[in-house]
């Protein structure tokens, strides 16, 4: 993709995400933080908004390991699908995390990352070295 | 509001794996619910339809079709998706229109066929539901956003699994006493806990059927349901809700802020408060949601529904029965059915059709259900006419 095009904000996410950031839009008007694929402040309704990344670092919230699972991730062994909170931010998003087989591999407050996207799994995460 | 509305009529086909076409299905409902209100199909002034996943069995543009197939291809449908909400939701609008005089007298019935599709491509259509950037595109599937509440909410407020249990061994006991439930078995708690995990910590017995099904309600106002002579219910409240359409955005995991804001206003139109409820019919698609249904309706507070469903409470001779139809768990979910199925339990415990799992006096009752995991949800209360 030329760096000349216009990317829509899904596509933005995505590039940054490959960068291993979160792309977060804060509202000029409130200053409220909110992901990049929001286009219109939760809070007061504005639509300029300063783009911003942060590092795609946080802390589980909360996860889940499924025996079934849909389209495009039979294949993969066994992951997780996790909610986790980003740092220094009220903020939470969502990935997948390869490599959980059961619970105890994952503790609630496990730290993880982001390390990029794919097309088929989308927010790919790791946990990170403690 | 203006004019008050009411159910004269309501009809279910069973609920489970069926053989009959989606379209069939949707048929049978409506005539069941036709008859029940004794009523003559040319009296019908609107098609209200609520459907998902039409598409799997070959059909969109349900509505017509559907009147079509009813005799009435002169009157006007309008289908609804709001995936697992889609029946209340519609229901909302049918109530909407009637309150508002734009018809005396209309149809809304539910419909889903899924079952053919198999478990594999049944998971997958569903995710669909979700805020599927964030969510089905990362792998979660429908079990897995509850499991992931689930494992919140246990964490928040030190519930367990025996206290998921809890409620899929209730809803079964009720949902062996309607004869058009799904799974019409008795459970323990332990043949829960050692059913295969499905999405932890959520297990098999947590879950809900995939079901196919039909449910159908005859809306009209009340001058029409006094003239008919024949038993009535009246809707006494109604409410919509939202809430952030992914887990992620929701301010608390452990509450789902739509079924919040429709309670809310469905309690203030009625004129009652949660204690005035003699029983309610809330989505229970999976364990948790139940526990986390009765806490954001009032009837418990936040974090104390699991050890009043274990002690009894919801039980249908408890304070406050939950889903004497045996709910999604039992009776089972055709997901753009279930929210006028939930109505059809609520005309016939007020008619005298609900046999053994009648509620004992009731004279209020509340539905709730909501679509994916609460982005959207409606609440309504019905009072029995005498």
């Amino acid at each position: 993709m030329s760096t000349n095009e216009i990317l829509t904000p899904r596509q933005k996410f995505i590039a940054a995400a490959n960068r291993s950031k979160i792309l977060l839009n804060k509202c000029k008007n409130c200053g409220h933080m909110m992901l990049e694929t929001v286009i219109y402040c939760e809070k007061c309704y504005h639509k300029n908004f300063e783009s911003t990344e942060v590092d795609g670092i946080g802390s589980v919230e909360t996860y889940t390991i499924q025996s079934v699972a849909p389209e495009g991730f039979e294949d993969v062994e066994s992951y997780a699908w996790v909610v986790f909170k980003l740092d220094n931010i009220l903020l939470r998003t969502s990935g997948f995390l390869p490599g959980i087989m059961k619970p105890e591999d994952l503790p609630l407050k496990t730290r993880v990352r982001v390390v990029g996207f794919n097309h088929i799994h989308g927010l790919v995460l790791e946990k990170t070295i403690q | 509001m203006t004019n008050k509305v009411c159910i004269l009529g309501a009809g279910s086909t069973k609920y489970g794996k069926l053989e009959e076409g989606i379209i069939e299905i949707a048929l049978n409902a409506s005539a069941s619910a036709i008859e029940s209100a004794g009523i003559s199909p040319n009296q019908i002034q609107a098609g209200y339809i609520s459907n998902v996943f039409g598409v799997a069995d070959k059909q969109v543009h349900m509505a017509p079709v559907i009147m079509s197939n009813l005799g009435l291809s002169h009157v006007p449908g309008l289908t609804i998706e709001s995936a697992c909400g889609s029946g209340s939701i519609m229901f909302r609008e049918a109530f909407a229109n009637v309150s508002a005089g734009f018809y005396d007298c209309l149809l809304a019935v539910g419909v889903e066929k899924v079952t053919h599709t198999g478990t594999a491509q049944s998971t997958t259509l569903f995710s669909y539901c979700s805020d599927f950037f964030y969510e089905g595109g990362n792998g979660a599937s429908f079990p897995g956003l509850f499991a992931s509440i689930a494992r919140y909410y246990m964490s928040k407020f030190q519930a367990d699994e025996t206290d998921l249990a809890s409620v899929a061994v209730k809803n079964h006991e009720n949902g062996v006493l309607n004869p058009k439930a799904h799974m019409r078995k008795k459970i323990t708690i332990e043949d829960v806990l050692k059913s295969p995990v499905v999405a932890s910590p959520l297990k098999l017995y947590d879950c809900c059927p995939f079901s196919d099904g039909a449910s159908a309600v005859i809306l009209c106002s009340e001058e029409f349901a006094k003239n008919s002579g024949r038993p009535y219910v009246e809707v006494i409240g109604s409410g919509r809700g939202a809430s952030p359409a992914s887990v992620q955005g929701r301010e608390d995991i452990a509450t789902i802020p739509s079924t919040v804001m429709a309670a809310k206003q469905a309690y203030k139109m009625a004129g009652i408060s949660p204690s005035d409820i003699d029983f309610a019919e809330v989505h229970d698609c999976f364990t948790i949601a139940e526990i986390i249904d009765v806490e954001d309706l009032g009837f418990f507070p936040k974090g104390k529904a699991a050890k009043a469903i274990r002690d009894g409470a919801t039980s249908l001779s408890g304070e406050i029965p939950i889903n004497p139809s045996g709910g999604l768990k039992s009776k089972g979910h055709p997901i753009g059915a279930t929210g006028i199925g939930q109505v059809v339990e609520v005309f016939d415990q007020f008619t005298g059709k609900s046999g053994q799992r009648t509620v004992k006096d009731a004279k209020i009752a509340l539905t709730h259900n909501f679509g994916a995991t609460g982005a959207s949800a409606a609440v309504h209360i019905f009072k029995k006419v005498e």
